[in-house]
């Protein structure tokens, strides 16, 4: 278990470094100069040299290379052009509304998935397959809008027309209730998205596990049909639950942007977009770093927790 | 028709002696891939005809009839400059497909060619494939894309590039791992008993067998191409304005939301629909072509 984790971690630290490297380089050899598009027209000759002096682009691009990796060492990933703050501190200072906003989503995509998914099987186990067939339906119908497109339809619905939620607005973590109002909205348009892989990875694994052995021992022995779906069938049907759940993470780091951006919350999805639109591109790059060592250590996390809930799985 | 009416006259239909196109007339019998045609090819057939159709053009602006709701003269209404967005959609709808075709086809002719590469040759090649792709599946494929595009600006191409780049690696996976459970079967070591040579184990035996799953997840990459490159115009970063693309269209009606809830919706049900329709085109694929999926 050790040195499968050694190992993996090992892994997961080259592949930092790979992709590290792949946006370095990327965003260093395009066409055209970063620095004039900053600049605009409004500058020219010493006043460019100056600036390219300042952000260190003068130099040869290994050495800008090995600069940026001492930075990063000792976690230093630079200012960012427009307003001269340390990007680690606007970052930071974004992170907790994108986790909240995460973290709410998992919880009511579990919430709603789980159950639905056991559903879905026990109807399909049972033979009715016009309600599993319509769930399954449903479920895949919403995994296809795009959640741009389910954002505005919910600003339309519950904001606009009922006026149940803000559309916009100031967001504090100070302020709990009125941080999950604000985000009430933009959760659920994620979560919507979320619960149909869900709901059908919970089918499937429910599925299989309803037709066990175990599972006809444990009806045969008299026990109510929900006491056999929750206790037993259930939790062995976990594994490939949680693999999804890890999953669904990477899927989050996207949707999280789209909805940053339309319910205009400042969290690093929006930075993200705003560095872009400023050509921002220390912001950019270390943003994309970001969200590479977030997938990166989810996927290692999962991993490593497939050994909790399946003392079989060897490595 | 009954479903075997239907396909006993498929069999009677000319037979091509190339042994896959007798499956044809096996896809047309299919329930999934009847849905998805239907809902596909009228949106197909309406985008190509756009031209031709009694509407506006996409770029004509019309000043007298602005932010009109969907009425008999303009079926999706009009946006703020006046076009008609039935036909700004469809217009979007011919760039989306150009997209979603394109992504498709780069990401399952290199995924084809250097995962067979890798699962037939092993060793480093596909060690280092395998290291190259594990740095690209580590980004979530919208990120990805706004990465590439934020440095290669934005346009049609940037766009396919962008989308294809987080599909190649996914198809070289995909193809890696089918070839990999080909490679140990019975008559790869039969055929080069008679002595067949690599290219020919590869091209007549082990790339007709992985074909099948391929074209299911292609049309699955396609419908994913088309939603990426939505949510990326709608970002602002993918096609831009006057063009029409469809996210584009969902962008010009946020800020009009109260006023004119056509502008936003009405082009996001198109994408839907055809998300919908490649999703069951894949269901089908796979339950006609491969012989041990179960329904």
């Amino acid at each position: 278990m050790l040195t499968y984790s050694l190992k993996r971690l090992a892994q997961l630290f080259v592949t930092v470094l790979g992709v590290v490297t792949l946006v370095f380089f990327t965003m260093r050899m395009i066409p055209g100069d970063p620095i004039s598009a900053m600049a605009g027209d409004n500058l020219s000759g010493v006043a460019l040299d100056k600036m390219r002096e300042q952000i260190g682009l003068n130099e040869p691009i290994l050495m800008q290379y090995l600069h940026y990796l001492g930075g990063l060492a000792v976690l230093d990933f630079g200012n960012t052009v427009t307003t001269k703050l340390p990007i680690i501190q606007l970052i930071l200072d974004a992170l907790p509304i994108t986790v909240a906003i995460a973290t709410g989503t998992i919880v009511l995509t579990v919430l709603i998935a789980i159950p639905l998914g056991t559903v879905a099987a026990y109807m399909a186990h049972k033979g009715h397959k016009m309600l599993d067939n319509a769930v399954t339906g449903f479920a895949m119908v919403l995994d296809l809008m795009p959640s741009f497109w389910t954002s505005l339809v919910c600003l339309l619905i519950f904001s606009l027309a009922l006026g149940w939620f803000p559309a916009s607005g100031t967001v504090s973590l100070n302020d709990p209730a009125g941080l999950l109002h604000r985000i009430a909205l933009p959760v659920l348009v994620l979560s919507m998205a979320q619960v149909a892989t869900m709901a059908r990875i919970t089918r499937t694994s429910v599925l299989e596990v309803l037709s066990e052995d175990y599972v006809r021992t444990a009806r045969s022995m008299g026990w109510s049909e929900l006491r056999v779906l929750f206790r037993h069938a259930l939790k062995n049907a976990a594994l490939p639950i949680v693999t999804v759940i890890g999953l669904s993470f990477g899927n989050l780091l996207n949707g999280t942007v789209i909805v940053e951006f339309i319910f205009t919350l400042p969290g690093i999805g929006n930075l993200l977009v705003g560095g872009i639109n400023s050509r921002d591109y220390q912001m950019v790059q270390t943003l994309i770093l970001f969200y590479a060592l977030i997938f990166v250590v989810i996927n290692f996390a999962t991993d490593l927790g497939y050994r909790v809930f399946d003392p079989r799985v060897q490595f | 028709m009954t479903q075997e009416t239907l396909a006993l006259s498929a069999r009677s239909l000319p037979r091509l002696n190339w042994p896959r196109f007798r499956g044809a007339g096996r896809l047309l019998a299919n329930g999934h891939i009847r849905l998805a045609l239907a809902i596909l090819v009228p949106i197909v057939l309406l985008t190509i005809f756009r031209p031709v159709l009694p509407l506006p053009g996409p770029l004509d602006t019309d000043l007298r009839a602005m932010m009109q709701p969907p009425s008999l003269e303009h079926l999706f209404g009009t946006d703020r400059m006046g076009r008609d967005l039935l036909s700004r959609t469809l217009a979007g709808v011919q760039i989306s497909m150009f997209v979603g075709f394109a992504v498709a086809l780069v990401a399952l002719s290199f995924g084809l060619i250097m995962g067979t590469l890798a699962g037939f040759f092993g060793g480093v090649i596909d060690r280092v494939m395998m290291a190259i792709t594990d740095i690209f599946l580590a980004f979530p494929s919208l990120l990805l894309a706004i990465g590439l595009v934020s440095v290669m600006g934005t346009g049609m191409l940037p766009v396919v590039l962008a989308i294809s780049l987080s599909d190649v690696p996914r198809f070289i996976r995909l193809q890696r791992s089918l070839v990999l459970s080909l490679r140990t079967r019975a008559y790869i070591d039969a055929a080069r008993t008679v002595k067949a040579s690599q290219f020919w184990l590869m091209t007549r035996h082990i790339v007709p067998n992985t074909i099948a799953p391929l074209l299911v997840a292609t049309s699955i990459a396609a419908a994913n191409a088309i939603l990426v490159e939505a949510g990326l115009s709608f970002l602002g970063l993918g096609i831009m304005p006057p063009a029409p693309s469809l996210g584009n269209l969902i962008r010009d009606g946020q800020s009009y939301l109260e006023q004119a809830w056509w502008i936003s919706t009405l082009p996001g049900v198109v994408i839907l629909l055809i998300a919908l329709g490649l999703h069951f085109l894949s269901d089908g694929i796979r339950q006609v072509l491969d012989p041990r999926s179960r329904k």
